[in-house]
């Protein structure tokens, strides 16, 4: 069931009531998240907030705390799957599920009440309710009737039933085939706090953040990334014109696409930006020619390039953006400038928003950090007012490591052609032990790393990366070919054909499909499966 | 000079007004002694010469000077009163053993009396509505929101809320609860406070 009207049958009806918030682990869900706490704390409704990193987590944060609890809010998590099946709540617990993980499970969108889905994505095809369900109690009907008439009749409806549940599978299969990613959620969050009239900075501000991160981990087609912030951009534009009380404000600026340059060095943002360095080629030896020649064409001295960005000649930093698009046109890179979101604060450098994507993946998925604690620091590094919070002084800095960790491991990774070809696919393994090896753990972080090999070589193959977790077990993470434009991606309904067939035991924990963990010992078999599945 | 040290008394007390200093026994038996004497040798002239008109000028002078002493002594012990009645409510009822030592016996005993006529005034707060009293001192500010957000720094396990509510506290989940049911947990340092 749609929610229809926001306010009324979404926000209206949580107002006075106990809130189970159920959030996953990553940028979109956090900053979405940030927004109803915002709201929550202006309506006196009291909640409960707990992340969750995967099926399992999330039905045992339900069972943990579901006492008294009327209504839920999941996050970025549930929509994929059956939720009245696998949490066995009560008759009159609602769960209100705002996810952008697509495609939504049908048992969720055709639930009469208990599953409320906030947000009503165009661009599913979402089958008919009678081409997929149907009342099984016609065939315990009319029994009676003898001869031939009967048994025709009965023949006739099983011939019947049978071309309904071909049709059945094939409209199935076609829903289920790709997972992809919806309308950031921190959008429809934000479109609440509209309707509700606390649209503030604070709100605008994660609502932007979750929009970059979708530009920046490549979830959306960038066309489609351009539309969902369409209202967003509006925000932003009235939040201008009218004078506030705070000090902060958020801008749409051209700026960079450059990770964390402000606080880091041009050389090194240039070298460890995953939209740029994978054309650069920075794997070969001519590799880091190349960027000296680019520096060299924007007329930024090696000096210059090196140091801190904030203490780098003022005229240079002027001229970053005309120099940095003329130079790039002629070595034929991607545009690396764009409109973005900056948040633009009193006696302090502007913080963009695409900066702190990084940083709260940095802190979700931090090497030492454990992850409850580092989602704790990224809420905090969300906030808006009052200086560079502690929260975010930690994930930028951790930011520029774990960008290290990526760019090295792709470095390694095609330099020394760890990219196996297998059939359809290729695949690479991350080397255990190697510096940074341990921000290589996270399905984020891989992500990343995979799409820039992915870019690195082309970008017209699909590309399968594996990462040990545990001595025992890996995970595997699928990218599909192009990924930066068409992010819809197969390998969710591949890999668990691929399980079923070779018979591994295939944990299907993510709440994002391409992603499972296995088994160390039998990553060779179901690979072997998997080629001849896709071949 | 008469009237010397009650004068140093009262510096003394002013330096710190907002903290209050050891009962200083010493000094004030020094001015009593000196109000003594000046009583005695009032007494000596006005008995001993009712005809000799010139003594009455000296009289007049030490009886003012006495007046004077019993003044500043009042104020002194006054000042002091009013800080003790602050320590009952920053303190509660029970003083911290240092605080304690700085109160002469006397001050002790007005201060218990004090605290138990305030505490059976709260107690008989809000009776015929119902309520088993109000903790006047709990919020000696108008608190800025009823609802408070915390984060878990450990695993506390079930929380009963007044309003029949079970919170479950868990480690690293967040809660908006109501400021007045988590306070305690907060010193306790179970949960954290987000500002």
């Amino acid at each position: 069931m749609f929610v229809e009207d926001l306010r009324n049958d979404f926000y209206n009806v949580l107002l006075g009531n106990r809130v189970l918030l159920l959030v996953h682990y990553d940028v979109d869900a956090i900053c979405t998240c940030k927004i109803l706490q915002g709201l929550f704390k202006c309506d006196n409704i009291s909640y409960t907030l707990v992340p969750v990193g995967g099926v399992a987590e999330l039905k045992n944060a339900y069972e943990e705390n579901n006492e008294e609890i009327k209504y839920v809010v999941l996050v970025n998590c549930g929509g994929t799957i059956d939720l009245v099946d696998i949490l066995q709540p009560e008759e009159d617990v609602v769960f209100f599920v705002l996810d952008s993980h697509k495609p939504t499970d049908v048992c969720n969108v055709y639930s009469d009440g208990q599953v409320r889905i906030v947000y009503k994505d165009n661009e599913e095809n979402i089958p008919n309710f009678d081409d997929i369900f149907r009342d099984d109690e016609e065939e315990d009907e009319e029994p009676t009737e003898s001869g031939m008439e009967a048994l025709e009749a009965a023949v006739e409806r099983r011939r019947e039933r049978r071309a309904w549940e071909e049709r059945r599978h094939t409209l199935m299969f076609n829903y289920t085939q790709f997972s992809y990613y919806g309308k950031p959620s921190a959008c429809v969050a934000l479109e609440i706090a509209w309707l509700v009239s606390r649209c503030g900075g604070a709100a605008l501000w994660a609502g932007s953040v979750s929009a970059a991160s979708h530009v920046a981990l490549a979830s959306r087609p960038p066309a489609q990334c351009l539309l969902d912030t369409d209202a967003l951009h509006r925000r932003v534009a009235s939040a201008q014109h009218t004078p506030s009380d705070t000090s902060c404000r958020v801008v749409l600026e051209k700026d960079a696409w450059l990770p964390l340059y402000r606080s880091w060095s041009l050389e090194a943002a240039l070298g460890h930006a995953p939209a740029l360095a994978p054309h650069l080629r920075l794997h070969s030896h001519a590799g880091a020619a190349r960027l000296r020649q680019l520096l060299a064409d924007m007329g930024f001295p090696l000096q210059q390039a090196r140091q801190a960005y904030r203490s780098m000649d003022v005229e240079l930093r002027r001229s970053l953006l005309p120099s940095l698009e003329a130079s790039t046109d002629k070595h034929k890179l991607p545009v690396p400038t764009r409109a973005a979101f900056l948040l633009q604060r009193p006696h302090a450098p502007p913080l963009a928003a695409h900066d702190l994507v990084y940083a709260i993946l940095a802190l979700i998925e931090h090497e030492s950090i454990p992850k409850g604690e580092g989602f704790q620091l990224a809420l905090d590094a969300l906030e808006s007012e009052g200086g560079l919070s502690e929260g975010a002084r930690i994930g930028l800095e951790a930011a520029k490591q774990a960008l290290g960790a990526v760019a090295r491991a792709a470095h390694d990774t095609l330099a020394a052609r760890r990219l196996h070809l297998a059939g359809p696919f290729s695949y690479f393994i991350v080397q255990e032990g190697g510096s940074g090896a341990g921000w290589l753990r996270g399905a984020g972080w891989v992500g990343i790393l995979a799409r820039w090999v992915s870019a690195g070589t082309g970008g017209a193959r699909p590309v399968l990366a594996c990462t040990s977790l545990t001595p025992t077990h890996c995970l595997l993470l699928g990218v599909p070919p192009r990924s930066h434009q068409e992010p819809r991606n197969l390998f969710g309904a591949a890999f668990e054909q691929a399980a079923t067939k070779s018979g591994v035991t295939v944990s299907l924990d993510h709440l994002d499909s391409s992603i499972i963990t296995l088994p160390t010992a039998q990553r060779a078999q179901f690979l072997d499966a998997l080629t001849a599945l896709l071949a | 000079m008469f009237a010397e040290k009650v004068i140093e008394l009262l510096k003394e007390a002013e330096r710190n007004q907002d903290t209050i200093d050891p009962f200083n026994d010493e000094k004030i038996r020094q001015i009593l002694e000196e109000m003594q004497t000046l009583f005695k040798m009032n007494m000596n002239d006005a008995n001993a010469t009712s005809e000799n008109k010139s003594l009455w000028t000296t009289v007049q002078v030490r009886h003012s000077a006495l007046e004077r002493n019993k003044r500043c002594l009042l104020a002194y012990l006054y000042s002091r009163m009013e800080k003790i009645k602050t320590l009952r409510w920053e303190f509660g009822s029970v003083l911290p053993p240092d605080v304690r030592e700085l109160l002469s016996d006397d001050e002790y005993e007005w201060f218990s009396k004090y605290s138990t006529n305030l505490a059976s005034y709260m107690r008989s707060l809000g009776q015929d509505i119902g309520y088993s009293g109000i903790d006047l001192t709990e919020n000696l500010r108008p608190p800025k929101a009823l609802y408070m957000e915390v984060v878990c720094a450990a695993d506390y396990g079930k929380l009963e809320l007044s309003d029949g509510d079970v919170v479950m506290l868990r480690k690293n989940s967040r809660h908006f609860l109501p400021a007045a049911e988590c306070q305690t947990l907060v010193r306790q340092g179970v949960l954290k406070q987000i500002l």
